[in-house]
């Protein structure tokens, strides 16, 4: 069947009007490009497990460390691709703390 | 339909149970036991149960056939047996959540809400199923209690996480099940073993008593193999519960008188861009669906892609953090697949996963807007049928993917905020495969609707395993 009309939402966060919000995503524009954490080169992978083995006090095998490795690069992959989307310096978190 | 022999894998649902036990046709006793008999002969083939509750089961079902016989009113499950994922307490058993390392402790003193709210109704409990090790997992498998099989084809898998629920449901050992879902491990198994999913609106059902994965995405629900046992089974569970901090406080909104409304005046649109189908398999079955319910126009979700990295960065490190204890102490005694996977989620930067939180309220506000216009919104449920058991990559367009991460990649962007999805069998040959029904947060009835729209219509049907 064919379908019709296309809804398509805008791929851009909502900033709500106020000179505060306005400027915060104007000075956005013209940021430089935060580097993305998936920009890490392979040894600062690997030196990143070593640190985070060492003080988390994690244990690591030599036999695990290229499926972590694997693991990791695709954390870092996929938390750039969040990490380079804009959001307005007041965007709240979406778990609340109710007191 | 309840004499049926054992061997017969075409049994009663449980709205026939419940029907038939409250008529005084069939005693509780014969419909446990008819359960028990296909446990025996079907479960050395599917590994769906990791614990047989007979005893408790059959203790159950003679306090209902005496309440009965005293002329009580009997709930709405009456005699309806079903089974829990394995990481529901149990009193008296261990919670093992698909684990070895969960083994060692002690059997849980009390069961948790959700079995108690459908006991309370008269359902009646046979035991617990094989799951994905701590629930991180789309496959099915097992390396400790050996994988669930799908009961189409016994070389494929579930998928999972919940796959001993999904295997326990298509291959007829009980009427309904119930699994958890973090991000499509209800929606998954329910796709590749053709049967019916619900995972409600986060925060709906209490998550008391269960052993934890990712607790800001972690949901639980039902599977079954028709729309009215689905919302049998929800409408027993359903209402606030102080014990899980995430469960909302709001009225029971019972769903099954609502069924048969129709789906007249609902505006229901086909998700495009990132969900657009990519095998032969996913595409006929949107089609297929979309045009039984005269859904004629597209829809996009604002970018599903990031949203999915989202819930995966959560994951990863909420994960890692419930584990991080007990990977310094008993590493070795993981799959090792998880066992890698959570520790490189400890290693996760805690700015990603802040940044995941912040994106997370973005995007739900963009997809709610979405529903201005549209009551409910059609997508895949897997992106393609039952991988077979072990496979490690499978095609996706043009694309090799690795199978255990990506089974869930049009589940994920969706359970990352909430939303309801009623996941629907289309039953083609030789194996089945999945939609997801979408709804805005709390409308699990405009899905359920859709859903046992299409079922009277023959579109969609939980079908009979070869077995």
């Amino acid at each position: 069947m064919k379908r019709k009309a296309k809804v398509t939402a805008k791929a851009k966060p909502k900033v709500k009007a106020g000179p505060t919000r306005a400027k915060a995503v104007a000075k956005k524009t013209v940021t430089a490009k935060p580097r993305p954490a998936a920009a890490a080169q392979p040894d600062a992978v690997d030196m990143l497990i070593a640190a985070s083995t060492e003080t988390l006090k994690l244990p690591l095998d030599p036999s695990w460390h290229g499926g972590v490795k694997f693991n990791l690069q695709l954390i870092l992959r996929l938390g750039a691709v969040v990490d380079e989307f804009p959001l307005p310096d007041d965007a709240e978190p979406a778990p609340i703390f109710r007191a | 339909m309840l004499d049926t022999p054992a061997t017969d894998i075409a049994p009663a649902t449980a709205t026939a149970i419940a029907t038939a036990v409250a008529a005084g046709r069939v005693t509780a006793q014969s419909a446990v036991e008819t359960a028990l008999a296909r446990i025996r002969e079907r479960d050395p083939l599917l590994n769906s149960f990791t614990a047989v509750t007979e005893q408790r089961a059959l203790s159950r079902a003679a306090a209902i056939d005496e309440a009965r016989a005293r002329g009580k009113k009997l709930g709405p499950l009456a005699g309806v047996p079903f089974a829990v994922k394995n990481l529901f307490d149990v009193a008296g058993l261990t919670t093992v959540a698909g684990s070895k390392i969960n083994r060692d402790n002690p059997p849980a003193a009390r069961d948790a809400t959700l079995i108690e709210r459908l006991e309370a109704a008269g359902a009646i409990l046979l035991g617990a199923l094989n799951m994905g090790e701590y629930a991180y997992d789309f496959t099915g498998e097992n390396i400790h209690d050996g994988p669930s099989r799908n009961p189409h084809d016994l070389k494929r898998m579930t998928g999972g996480s919940s796959g001993g629920s999904g295997g326990a449901v298509g291959g007829g050992l009980v009427p309904f099940a119930l699994g958890s879902d973090t991000n499509g491990s209800i929606r998954v198994p329910s796709s590749l073993c053709g049967i019916f999913g619900l995972k409600p609106t986060y925060g709906r059902l209490s998550r008391a008593r269960t052993f934890p994965f990712v607790s800001s995405l972690d949901h639980l629900g039902p599977l079954a193999r028709s729309t009215r046992d689905l919302a049998l089974a929800y409408d027993a569970m359903q209402g606030y519960d102080a014990e899980d901090p995430a469960c909302n406080d709001r009225p029971a909104e019972p769903v099954v008188p609502l069924l048969d409304r129709g789906t007249e005046g609902l505006r229901i649109a086909v998700a495009s861009g990132y969900f657009k189908c990519k095998s032969g398999e996913a595409c006929y079955a949107i089609d297929r669906v979309a045009s039984a319910l005269g859904a004629n126009r597209d829809i996009e979700i604002p970018p599903a892609e990031r949203a999915r990295a989202a819930a995966f960065t959560i994951t990863a490190a909420e994960g890692a953090s419930l584990h991080l204890q007990r990977l310094r102490q008993r590493a070795t005694d993981y799959d090792p697949a998880v066992r890698d996977r959570l520790i490189a989620g400890a290693m996760t930067p805690a700015t990603l996963v802040l940044k995941a939180q912040k994106f997370r309220r973005w995007y739900r506000e963009e997809v709610l807007k979405l529903f201005d216009e549209v009551d409910a919104i059609l997508a895949p449920a897997t992106p393609c049928t039952a991988p077979l058991i072990g496979q490690q990559m499978f095609k996706h367009g043009d694309v090799e993917l690795p199978v255990r991460a990506n089974l869930g990649l049009y589940t994920q962007p969706i359970s990352f905020i909430g939303l309801p999805v009623v996941a629907v069998p289309v039953p083609l040959t030789p194996l089945p495969i999945g939609v997801q029904i979408i709804t805005a947060p709390w409308r699990e009835d405009v899905a359920l609707r859709i859903a046992h729209t299409l079922e009277a219509k023959g579109i969609v049907a939980a079908m009979r395993p070869p077995l």
